[in-house]
C-alpha cells in the first residue's frame, strides 16, 4: 500500500517534465534503430554480404532508413526493446532482475556489436595485407634507416627543433593575457550578477567553444594561406588554440575558488576591480601557473605536428625528409623529436609539482 | 545611526529569509542577533552592507536609505561599516600587513593599490590597528599561516582600517574554541567601548550574549520576534526562540 503511493503521486504530476522524458525517449529509440536499419543495408548488406566495392548512394536510403526506424520506434516503445525508455528512467523495473537480463540491455548490446562490425569493415583491417611479403619487406627496410640515424644533419635538426620550441613559447606566452582577461569573462560566478553580465558569459563561452573545437591542425592550414606558410602561421594557429584552452582552465579555476575573501573584499567598498585584485587573483595565481606551464608542454607537441602541415620547425623538416624518403634522416629526426618530448615532459611536471 | 524598516529578502530561489524586520540601532550599542540556524541572522547583515540586495523595506544609515544606492555611492557607504567572518575570509597567501591593508580599498586608487603602492600614513595605521589587535610583529606573516583566532583578529584590524561607523560581525566565533572566542570577544568588545563603533553581531551562545550584548534581538523564520537586554532572556523567551526542545548550553 504505502509502496504504490509516490508511483501514484508521480502519475498525478505528470506533467512538463514527463512529457520532456517522453519525446527524448523517443526521439532516441527513432535515432538508434534508424541508425541499426541504416547499417544492416548499408555495411552489412551492401558491402559484406554483395562485396559491393562502390554502392550506390541516394539520400532515399537515409530517409527510408528514418521511415524504417520511426515505425519500428513506433512498434517497440511500448515492449522492453525501448532504450530511450530505458535512459529516460521510464521503465518500473523488477530489482530482483538484473539489468544485464532486460531486453533493452541486450539490443543496445546487439548494437554496440554491430557497430565493432562495421567499424572493422570501414577501417579496411586486413590481416592479409598486414603480413604481406612485400609490405613486410618495406616495412623492414625503413625500420632498419630509423635505426641508423643520419647525424650529418644533427645541427640543422636542433636548430629546427629550438624553433620548434620557441614557437610554442611565444604562442604561450602572447595567449597569456588574452586567456587571462577572457578567463574572467567566462566564469559565471563573476558574471552572473547582471543580466549584461550573464549575455556577456554566454557569448564569451560559445566563441571560446567554437575556437577550441577547431583543432591547431585546421587553424595552421588557414593561417598559412594568410600569412604564408612557416613558423608564424604555426604560432598564430597554437596560439590560438592556447586561448581558448587557457581562457576555458582559467575560467573554471575562478568557479571553484572560495567567495569568502570576494565578499570581504567588496565589504570594504573596494572597487570591482579591486575585488578581482584581492579576493580573486591570490587564489588562482599557482593553478594558473601550473595550467600555463602544461600548455606550453603541450604546445612544443602540437607544434611539430603543426609543422608538418608547413607550420615550420622540426615538423616541416620532419616532412620534407620523408616526402623524399630519406628514412635515415627522418630517424635522426625522430630522435630529436622525443627527446624534445621527454624533456619538456618532465620539466613541466616537476615545475608544476614544485609550484602545488 | 541605524534604522531598518520592514525588511524583507526573497532570494532568487524562492526562499522567504527575512519577512518585515524592523528595529534601530543606537550609536555605541553592542547589538546581538540571535536566532536558530536559518533564521536569516546572516542574510539580515548581508541586507545592511548590501552583499545583497534586500527584496524591500528601507535600511537608513546616518539619514540616508541605502537600498537602492548603486556604483560609488554604495561603495562609499560599504567603506563605512566594517564586516568580519566566521569563517575570516582573509586573503590567501598574502600577508597580514596587506590584508590589513585591505581595508582602505575604497580610498585608495585602482592603479595604486594593483601596484602595492599603499601610501605611508596608511602602512603606519596599519600597524597600529595590528598592534590594537595584538598581533605586534606578525606584519610580514602569511595570513593563511596564522591560527584561526589569530587570523580573526586580523580581520578585525582590516575593518578598523576603514575607519568603520559599525562593524557587522557574522558568527565571528563560532569556529574557535572557548577561550579564543573569548579573547575575540574581548577586542569586539574594546573596539565598541573604546573606538566607540557601533556592534552587530550575530551569535550562537547566549552565555556570549549575556556577557557582550548590551541589547538582543532575536529572528526566528525570518521575522523579529524578540527585542531587548540580554538578561531578559529568560527560560520561556529561550524555549520560544530556539524551540520547546532545546536546552541552554553554556561556553566560558
Ligand atoms: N544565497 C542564498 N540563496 C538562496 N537561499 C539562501 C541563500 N543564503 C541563505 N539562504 C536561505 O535563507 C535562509 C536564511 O539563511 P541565513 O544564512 O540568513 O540564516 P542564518 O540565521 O545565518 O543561519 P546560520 O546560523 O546557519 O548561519 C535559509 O533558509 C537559507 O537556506
Ligand atoms: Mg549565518
Amino acid at each position: 500500500m504505502s509502496a504504490n503511493t509516490p508511483a501514484l503521486e508521480n502519475k498525478k504530476t505528470m506533467g512538463m517534465g514527463q512529457m520532456k522524458s517522453v519525446i527524448l525517449a523517443l526521439l532516441l529509440d527513432t535515432f538508434l534503430w534508424t541508425y541499426v536499419s541504416l547499417v544492416l543495408y548499408k555495411i552489412i548488406y551492401e558491402k559484406m554480404i554483395l562485396g559491393l566495392r562502390f554502392p550506390d548512394f541516394t539520400w532515399n536510403q537515409p530517409i527510408t532508413a528514418l521511415v524504417v526506424g520511426g515505425l519500428i520506434t513506433l512498434a517497440l516503445f511500448f515492449t522492453k526493446f525501448s532504450i530511450g525508455r530505458a535512459t529516460q528512467g521510464l521503465y518500473d523495473l523488477d530489482e530482483n532482475k538484473s539489468i544485464m537480463k532486460e531486453p533493452f540491455t541486450l539490443l543496445g548490446l546487439f548494437i554496440v556489436f554491430l557497430t565493432f562490425i562495421a567499424g572493422l569493415y570501414v577501417s579496411q583491417i586486413s590481416i592479409r595485407e598486414f603480413l604481406s611479403q612485400s609490405g613486410l619487406t618495406g616495412a623492414r627496410r625503413i625500420f632498419t634507416a630509423l635505426f641508423q640515424p643520419n647525424l650529418g644533419i644533427l645541427e640543422p635538426a636542433l636548430f629546427a627543433a629550438v624553433e620548434t620550441i620557441y614557437m610554442a613559447f611565444i604562442a604561450t606566452t602572447l595567449a597569456l593575457p588574452f586567456a587571462f582577461l577572457l578567463g574572467f569573462f567566462a566564469a559565471r560566478n563573476l558574471m552572473n550578477g547582471s543580466r549584461l553580465g550573464l549575455a556577456i558569459y554566454y557569448i564569451v563561452r560559445f566563441f571560446l567553444n567554437l575556437t577550441r573545437s577547431i583543432e591547431p591542425l585546421v587553424w595552421a592550414i588557414i593561417f598559412s594561406v594568410w600569412v604564408g606558410i612557416g613558423p608564424f602561421a604555426g604560432m598564430l594557429a597554437l596560439m590560438i588554440h592556447s586561448i581558448s584552452s587557457l581562457a576555458k582552465l582559467y575560467s573554471e579555476q575562478i568557479e571553484n575558488i572560495s567567495n569568502g575573501p570576494i565578499e570581504a573584499i567588496t565589504a570594504t567598498g573596494a572597487h570591482p576591480v579591486q575585488v578581482i585584485w584581492f579576493g580573486v587573483v591570490p587564489q588562482i595565481v599557482l593553478p594558473y601557473l601550473s595550467f600555463t606551464i602544461y600548455r606550453w608542454d603541450i604546445n612544443v607537441r602540437m607544434a611539430t605536428v603543426i609543422g608538418l602541415v608547413g607550420g615550420g620547425g622540426i615538423g616541416t623538416m620532419l616532412m620534407q625528409y620523408q616526402g623524399l624518403a630519406k628514412w635515415n634522416e627522418v630517424g635522426l629526426l625522430v630522435i630529436v623529436i622525443a627527446s624534445v618530448v621527454w624533456v619538456m615532459d618532465y620539466a613541466s611536471s616537476k615545475i608544476r609539482e614544485a609550484i602545488k | 545611526m541605524l534604522e531598518v524598516r520592514n525588511l524583507q529578502k526573497v532570494y532568487d530561489n524562492g526562499t522567504h529569509a527575512l519577512k518585515g524586520v524592523s528595529f534601530d540601532v543606537k550609536q555605541g550599542e553592542f547589538l546581538v542577533v540571535i536566532g536558530l540556524s536559518g533564521s536569516g541572522k546572516s542574510t539580515l547583515l548581508r541586507c545592511i552592507n548590501r552583499l545583497h540586495d534586500p527584496t524591500s523595506g528601507a535600511v537608513n544609515f546616518e539619514g540616508e536609505d541605502i537600498t537602492k544606492l548603486r556604483g560609488a555611492r554604495i561603495r562609499s557607504v560599504r567603506s563605512r561599516i566594517g564586516m568580519i567572518f566566521q569563517h575570516f575570509n582573509l586573503i590567501p597567501r598574502r600577508t597580514v600587513l596587506t590584508n590589513v591593508l585591505s581595508g582602505s580599498l575604497s580610498k585608495t586608487s585602482v592603479l595604486k593599490s594593483i601596484l602595492g603602492m599603499w601610501p605611508e600614513e596608511d602602512k603606519i595605521k596599519a600597524k597600529q590597528y595590528i598592534d590594537i589587535v595584538g598581533l605586534t610583529g606578525k606584519e610580514n606573516i602569511r595570513a593563511d599561516n596564522l591560527s584561526g583566532g589569530q587570523q580573526q583578529r586580523v580581520a578585525i584590524a582590516r575593518a578598523l582600517m576603514q575607519n568603520p561607523k559599525i562593524l557587522l560581525a557574522d558568527e565571528p566565533v563560532a569556529s574557535l574554541d572557548p577561550a579564543t572566542s573569548h579573547s575575540v570577544m574581548q577586542y569586539l568588545k574594546k573596539v565598541n567601548e573604546e573606538l566607540g563603533v557601533t556592534v552587530i553581531c550575530n551569535l550562537h551562545f547566549l552565555s556570549l550574549v549575556r556577557q557582550y550584548a548590551s541589547r538582543v534581538i532575536a529572528l526566528k523564520g525570518g521575522e523579529l520576534i524578540y527585542e531587548g537586554k540580554p538578561l531578559d532572556i529568560d527560560e520561556n523567551w529561550f524555549k520560544t526562540i530556539y524551540g520547546e526542545e532545546a536546552v541552554e548550553v553554556t561556553i566560558n
